[in-house]
């Protein structure tokens, strides 16, 4: 699904932040990419999104090496991901209806598949009666959850959380953590960067740690820190 | 469904356009004012060209032989004057064509009233120059050549010279205001647009990790500035079109010295058409190409 194969990444201004990174995240894991800031997580999170392009090396998405991939091709590749970000990242003066719906207007869904896609999606990140609310009418976990059930709505088949829980408290985090392993169950391959200290120990899922640029540790049901 | 993605791009750029009223009014008048000195120039350009149209049928010079010159020294005439210097073409017009050109002239009712002989007709040649400012050098050469065979001499004189450089003067004039006009608006319309790409740059790159394409993220914007350009072309057209048509109507054809020269005056109507291709193909044209430079920044995600 994702594979890095020896992927460089020097910012011009002479910052290394990924030093040969090798993994490979099969169809269907769940993987906390974990590290302290500016350890390079931001930048793996970007070399996916194809935000950022690699100094040298290959990253296969899907089969595909996006490498070689033209720019005009980038929006098709970020179909098939669903992003999250700490700051939710809603639009204002849409509801809540709006800003899901928002994201299937610029697939170009029909209207129909809107009108029974939207409230499914509402449903499955539980803000079935919200709808029709603005997003400063919500609280920081649900419109987290606005946001999942926007980056969910086009049924992409991975979903990439940069900080998802940052902003939040502890029981709202888990929640959200909790609503990301469902999604998850559901076949979706769910990469989640975080600072989460307890919840990535508790959920005992894939662990890549990253620090200085390097991959230190790749456990397969890791926790936070090395020793667990 | 093509016509949902249409109604919404389209939609969206309608919405822009209201949003920000202020900077859409403001580079609406702008664009106006521009257009409108345009206007002017414009259609002073127009008249300008109808005047030198008219005047210019009548350009060249056209010698009249004596009715009893032969036709071989007019013929060695001819010869002669074809190959003065200056001068492009000679046509000859003989008493019979003399007659049927006096014929065309009249209404066709008029018609039997003259029985014009051609021997009462002279034969002429008609000389094109090649340039209108040696008009005066071939006049006289010609005269000397004719001698005593000449019956008149009529041509265009001094005040076609003079036109046609005004009408020359008027068209740069014309042109490179348009220029500077256009770069105008398109600063006025880009800087209108990156307001509006500005307040909603959190959106647009919502829309780019979403995976819009870049064309469906401009749209809406290139719209605003259609609908901008549009709209000023409109205004724009109304006012030079009622100004010119009052002025037209109470100064320019009730003034004597005016009727006395016989200016024609190109009416509105008959550049309307022109006119609103014109404005509509800047109007259009800048809009889409102001906001396009403005957006070319925050599509960089």
């Amino acid at each position: 699904m994702i594979e890095f194969r020896n992927v460089n990444k020097i910012y011009d201004t002479g910052t290394k932040a990924v030093n040969n990174a090798n993994f490979i995240i099969d169809k269907g894991e769940f993987t906390f990419l974990v590290g302290t800031s500016g350890s390079g997580k931001s930048t793996l999170i970007k070399l996916i999104l194809k935000e950022e392009e690699p100094t040298s090396g290959n990253i296969i998405i899907n089969g595909k090496d996006t490498t070689f991939l033209k720019q005009n091709r980038v929006p098709y590749l970020r179909r098939s991901m669903g992003i999250v970000f700490q700051d939710f990242r809603l639009l204002p003066d849409k509801t809540v209806y709006e800003n899901v719906a928002f994201a299937m207007y610029i697939v170009k869904a029909t209207p129909r598949h809107i009108r029974r896609q939207v409230p499914m999606v509402l449903s499955l990140v539980g803000l079935s009666g919200k709808a029709k609310m603005y997003p400063n009418e919500l609280s920081g976990g649900e419109q987290q959850r606005v946001a999942l059930a926007r980056a969910l709505v086009n049924n992409p088949s991975m979903l990439i959380a940069d900080e998802p829980t940052g902003n939040l408290d502890p029981d709202t985090a888990w929640d959200i953590m909790m609503l990301l392993n469902e999604i998850n169950m559901r076949g979706t391959t769910v990469i989640v960067a975080t600072h989460a200290k307890d919840i990535v120990d508790k959920m005992k899922k894939r662990v890549i740690q990253i620090d200085k640029g390097d991959i230190i540790r790749d456990d397969k049901k890791g926790g936070y820190d090395s020793e667990i | 469904m093509k016509y949902n993605i249409l109604s919404y791009l389209i939609g969206e750029g309608i919405r822009n356009v209201f949003k920000n009223k202020k900077s859409t009014l403001s580079a609406l008048t702008i664009m106006c004012l521009c257009m409108l000195v345009f206007g002017i120039f414009f259609i002073i350009g127009e008249n300008v060209n109808n005047i030198i149209n008219n005047v210019e049928e009548a350009q060249g010079i056209q010698v009249y032989f004596k009715v009893d010159t032969t036709d071989e020294d007019i013929q060695k005439m001819g010869e002669q004057i074809k190959y003065i210097e200056g001068v492009n073409n000679i046509q000859f017009v003989s008493k019979e064509e003399g007659v049927k050109i006096i014929k065309e002239g009249l209404k066709e009712a008029d018609e039997n009233l003259y029985n014009i002989s051609p021997q009462r007709i002279p034969a002429s040649y008609i000389v094109t120059l090649k340039d209108l400012k040696s008009n005066e050098k071939v006049q006289q050469e010609i005269t000397d050549i004719v001698g005593d065979k000449l019956d008149t001499i009529t041509s265009s004189n001094e005040t076609i010279t003079t036109l046609m450089n005004i009408a020359n003067g008027v068209q740069i004039f014309t042109f490179l205001l348009l220029m500077v006009l256009v770069v105008i608006s398109l600063v006025i319309i880009s800087n209108t647009i990156k307001l509006t790409v500005h307040a909603r740059r959190k959106e647009i790159s919502i829309m780019k990790y979403v995976g819009a394409t870049n064309s469906f993220i401009r749209w809406p914007f290139i719209v605003e500035g259609i609908i901008i350009g549009i709209i000023s072309a409109m205004i724009a057209i109304l006012i030079v079109g009622l100004i010119y048509n009052i002025l037209l109507q109470n100064v320019l054809l009730q003034n004597e010295t005016i009727k006395n020269l016989e200016i024609t005056f190109v009416t509105f109507s008959d550049m309307f058409n022109l006119m609103l291709s014109v404005y509509l193909g800047l109007g259009i044209g800048i809009g889409i190409v102001g906001s396009s430079i403005s957006m070319r920044k925050y599509l960089e995600v």
